[in-house]
């Protein structure tokens, strides 16, 4: 992990060369995204494993933090940002494809992608669809509870689209469960150190550059 | 093997109206499921992954 907390080559010449991958706003949204769904996951399932303690409040309070969070996010993808980034297109299909080769050993080497490769894309992808239903379907269910800004109101929708709603919203929360340990795997093992390092201070080196991306697809 | 599935999806509760039982969630049963299936695929990722690795030192 050295390379994520020191500045061992930090020359002049060689932080001149840093290239910013995640600006401070992104960071900032990124971590405090992982905050909330830490403490939805920790309130959603302690009380299930036999934790027991007070969960409601800081569930749903948290949860109207994340959808805040999500809102920002989408309306500086699609204004401030280029979207286009996380797009999945044919290249992006045609580099899963030689992706795939590599790891079954019909091809040499990997392929280069730009700022974000196809495998993370799908990922955002997955974690798009499961975060907006489980998101989607928790403001319906807080229809179900009072408090101080509004009150219950469970007649709303029928006992059986209830159940959708909550089946929805298991489905989806066990599933962010999944998504979490396999995002934690390519985060702390070596080839995912530098996109962590990234992540917490902003920047990749110009030799991680070059070496991860193709400068063609992603011009920083 | 008394012809009950292995894992419950759905939780059900007894209407107070009578009649058919009433859905209300997913089964807490199935976390298991997904966090396993989270494993199975590191597993499988981190042991292509070392392939790819042993291919390519051994290929000039």
């Amino acid at each position: 992990m050295d390379e994520i907390a020191s500045d061992n080559w930090q020359t002049a010449s060689e932080r001149a060369q840093r290239v910013m991958r995640h600006k401070p706003f992104d960071r900032l949204y990124h971590w405090f995204m992982a905050v909330c769904v830490i403490v939805l996951m920790a309130t959603a399932f302690l009380p299930i494993l036999g934790v027991k303690f007070e969960w409601l409040d800081i569930h749903w309070i948290t949860g109207l933090v994340l959808t805040a969070l999500i809102l920002t996010h989408i309306v500086r993808a699609l204004i401030f940002q280029d979207w286009r980034h996380m797009w999945i297109g044919f290249a992006d299909l045609r580099e899963l494809w030689r992706t795939a080769a590599n790891l079954f050993g019909s091809r040499k080497e990997p392929p280069l992608p730009g700022k974000y490769d196809a495998s993370q894309k799908l990922y955002h992808f997955v974690v798009a669809v499961v975060i907006l239903a489980v998101v989607g379907s928790g403001l319906l269910m807080l229809l179900k509870i009072d408090t101080p800004l509004w009150n219950r109101n469970p007649y709303l929708l029928s006992a059986d689209t209830w159940g959708v709603i909550y089946v929805i919203h298991g489905m989806a929360a066990m599933a962010i469960v999944a998504i979490f340990i396999v995002h934690l795997y390519f985060t702390l093992t070596p080839p995912g150190w530098y996109m962590l390092r990234a992540m917490i201070r902003g920047w990749i080196s110009s030799k991680e550059y070059a070496q991860h991306y193709d400068a063609a697809r992603w011009k920083p | 093997m008394n012809g009950e599935p292995l894992v419950e999806f759905f939780r059900y509760s007894r209407s107070i109206y009578g009649g058919s039982d009433q859905l209300i969630g997913a089964a807490w049963d199935l976390l298991p499921v997904f966090v396993g299936a989270a494993i199975a695929f590191i597993l499988l990722h981190a042991a292509l992954s070392a392939l790819a690795k042993r291919r390519a030192r051994r290929v000039p």
